[in-house]
């Protein structure tokens, strides 16, 4: 079945069966290969995209459901990289496989739009995403840096 | 004295005499439409196969990996232990020298060959309403179509003397239909297609309808305002049925409930608990035009007024950002449910479904939240094709405590209307559906 899918501002067809995850229709049938497959499973976040605003994992996301959204992937958050996450991240070397990092920023983004100054108890709550070489107190840092800066 | 002696002797025998015709009485063989008739040419696999398809015969008496028809299932009722029996063709340990009103009095009166009782663990009070023809279908599909399998039945396991049959056929005097479907002259073809296939073979009210203090269905047709109004059963609740308005099921149009019965799923819904096995073994087998005339039917059954479900987006805003550090339920839903059924609690398409005004959230009981909570879903197979998105069990990553906060959260928000569930509650079903316990809870009666 095709189905129109909004993203990262463009309209794209996708000719997938309708329980096709919109990760694998992301990365597979689109090449945004930005967005990474982790567990597969919802667990671990490296798959974090957001559909309407909202930090959403797109390996448990049916193709079907995400029509009518807008989806923005890691390539849509800022196109030449100026985004103030992508910024503090480079500046604070936060990577170190950088492979769960596109989620991870994706998770950060959304916090921050929905709560600009989160406490660590908050950033517990809605950055669960899992890092396999334990970036976990850069991520924070950089969180708070982040915070700061768009405070400014 | 001596008149005494003489009377107390005459009591006796009065009593004996009595007893040995309620044995009698218990014991006969009812009449079949079918004695002394030999069965017919046999009929192509397809007419009995669907039959019993739509019976659903091969949940109960097969085991997960055993040969279909075999039995050996165990189910928990409140005397103890008993199996389905083995219904292949072998003629020492299955229905092989079965004649067709053997098999009749089998399915319909609940009587095996001997005289002996079944218990009404099987659906006779339902298949009673199967037509002549059906049953013949049936008959037929078993006999020349079924694999004979050599496999003796489990001794049940309930004690003397509640394992006595006779008494049985007093429950069934009392209770037990008799006689097949008789269609409503004031309904038209669909209606009573469908009226025939709830009542009849589907014995959706072996789950559906809420049973009385000795184990009897509150009714077994629409006559009975309780018919398929929602009962508890197997630590799943099995929601009401009625309805062309109100909540739960009640909210779903005749498409919608045939997309469930033979694609497993819809907006609101995706099969699961018992429910799953109906689904896979037989409403997914079942043709369009039967399942038209089944929605069409329950639509029909008229339902108490409720308050309606109207959605409350209030939860999903204070998902975004407004989680106090004392709402363990709403943390415990952001971190392990959020990601599939959505901080809106709307699901996903059709494919992960709402938690918002879903039927099994609202209802009184809260036991099937609980149950897949803990459990997870099994797996629906739809068109030869294995679920894609599947409920995961967190028996092991959630304490009572977190399953109980969640639950009631779930209850609670979007407009929701359940009531709170204790870390009590969810300790018992926990211990109920230990797979690693002996005294799990397997199949329906318990």
């Amino acid at each position: 079945m095709s189905f129109t899918l909004n993203i990262n501002g463009n309209e794209m067809e996708v000719d997938a069966a309708p329980e096709t995850p919109l990760l694998w229709a992301l990365r597979d049938h689109l090449g945004l290969t930005g967005t990474k497959f982790g567990c597969g499973i919802a667990q671990c976040g490296a798959c974090t995209v957001h559909v309407d605003g909202v930090a959403t994992r797109s390996c448990q996301f049916p193709v079907e459901a995400a029509v009518g959204s807008e989806i923005t992937t890691i390539e849509g958050l800022d196109p030449q990289g100026g985004h103030v996450l992508q910024k503090v991240w480079t500046e604070m070397n936060v990577p170190q496989c950088g492979y769960c990092q596109s989620g991870m920023v994706m998770a950060v983004a959304s916090l921050l739009k929905d709560i600009p100054e989160p406490t660590d108890a908050d950033i517990d709550l809605y950055v669960d995403n899992i890092c396999r070489c334990g970036t976990y107190p850069r991520v924070r840092a950089a969180i708070h840096r982040a915070a700061e800066l768009m405070k400014a | 004295m001596k008149k005494l002696g003489r009377f107390l002797g005459r009591l006796l025998l009065a009593a004996a005499i009595l007893a040995g015709l309620a044995i009698w009485y218990g014991t006969r063989l009812p009449g079949s439409p079918f004695d002394g008739l030999e069965a017919g040419p046999a009929l192509p696999v397809e007419t009995g196969e669907y039959a019993a398809r739509v019976s659903d015969c091969v949940a109960c008496h097969s085991t997960e990996h055993g040969p279909p028809f075999a039995g050996g299932l165990p189910m928990g009722t409140p005397l103890g232990t008993i199996h389905a029996t083995n219904i292949t063709p072998d003629p020492d340990y299955g229905i092989g020298t079965y004649t067709l009103a053997d098999f009749d009095r089998a399915v319909r009166r609940g009587v095996a060959p001997d005289g002996r009782r079944l218990y009404p663990a099987m659906p006779y009070t339902s298949y009673a309403k199967l037509t002549d023809e059906d049953v013949a279908a049936l008959y037929d599909y078993f006999m020349n179509h079924v694999k004979p399998v050599a496999q003796p039945n489990p001794q049940n396991d309930i004690p003397w003397p509640l394992s006595i049959r006779w008494p049985l056929e007093f429950w069934n005097l009392a209770l037990a239909p008799t006689g097949t479907y008789q269609p409503d002259p004031a309904q038209d073809g669909m209606w009573n297609r469908g009226a025939y296939l709830v009542q009849a073979g589907g014995h959706c009210g072996a789950c559906h309808t809420p049973r009385n203090a000795i184990m009897a269905e509150k009714g077994y047709d629409e006559t009975a305002p309780e018919f398929l109004a929602g009962a508890l059963l197997d630590g799943w609740y099995a929601p009401s049925l009625r309805g062309a308005s109100g909540n739960g099921v009640g909210r779903w149009t005749e498409e919608e409930l045939v997309s469930f019965l033979k694609r497993g799923r819809n907006r609101h819904a995706v099969v699961f608990g018992s429910m799953m096995e109906a689904f896979n073994n037989s409403t997914a087998f079942m043709t369009n035009e039967d399942l038209e005339a089944i929605a069409h039917y329950l639509k029909s059954l008229p339902r108490a007024p409720e308050p309606e479900w109207q959605y409350d987006g209030s939860t999903t805003a204070a998902l975004a950002g407004g989680i106090s550090a004392d709402s363990r339920g709403a943390q415990v839903y952001l971190q392990k449910c959020s990601h599939c059924h959505g901080r809106d609690g709307k699901g996903r398409g059709e494919f992960v479904p709402p938690l918002a005004g879903a039927s099994s959230v609202l209802a009184g009981p809260a036991d099937s939240v609980v149950n897949i909570t803990l459990n997870g879903a099994g797996r629906v197979v739809a068109g030869g094709v294995p679920d894609s998105y599947r409920m995961p069990p967190y028996r092991v990553t959630l304490s009572d405590r977190d399953i109980a906060a969640v639950a009631t959260f779930v209850r609670q928000s979007w407009g929701n209307t359940g009531g709170p569930v204790t870390s009590e509650e969810v300790a018992r079903l926990r211990a109920h559906t230990d797979p690693f316990s002996d005294a799990v809870i397997l199949l329906q009666m318990r």
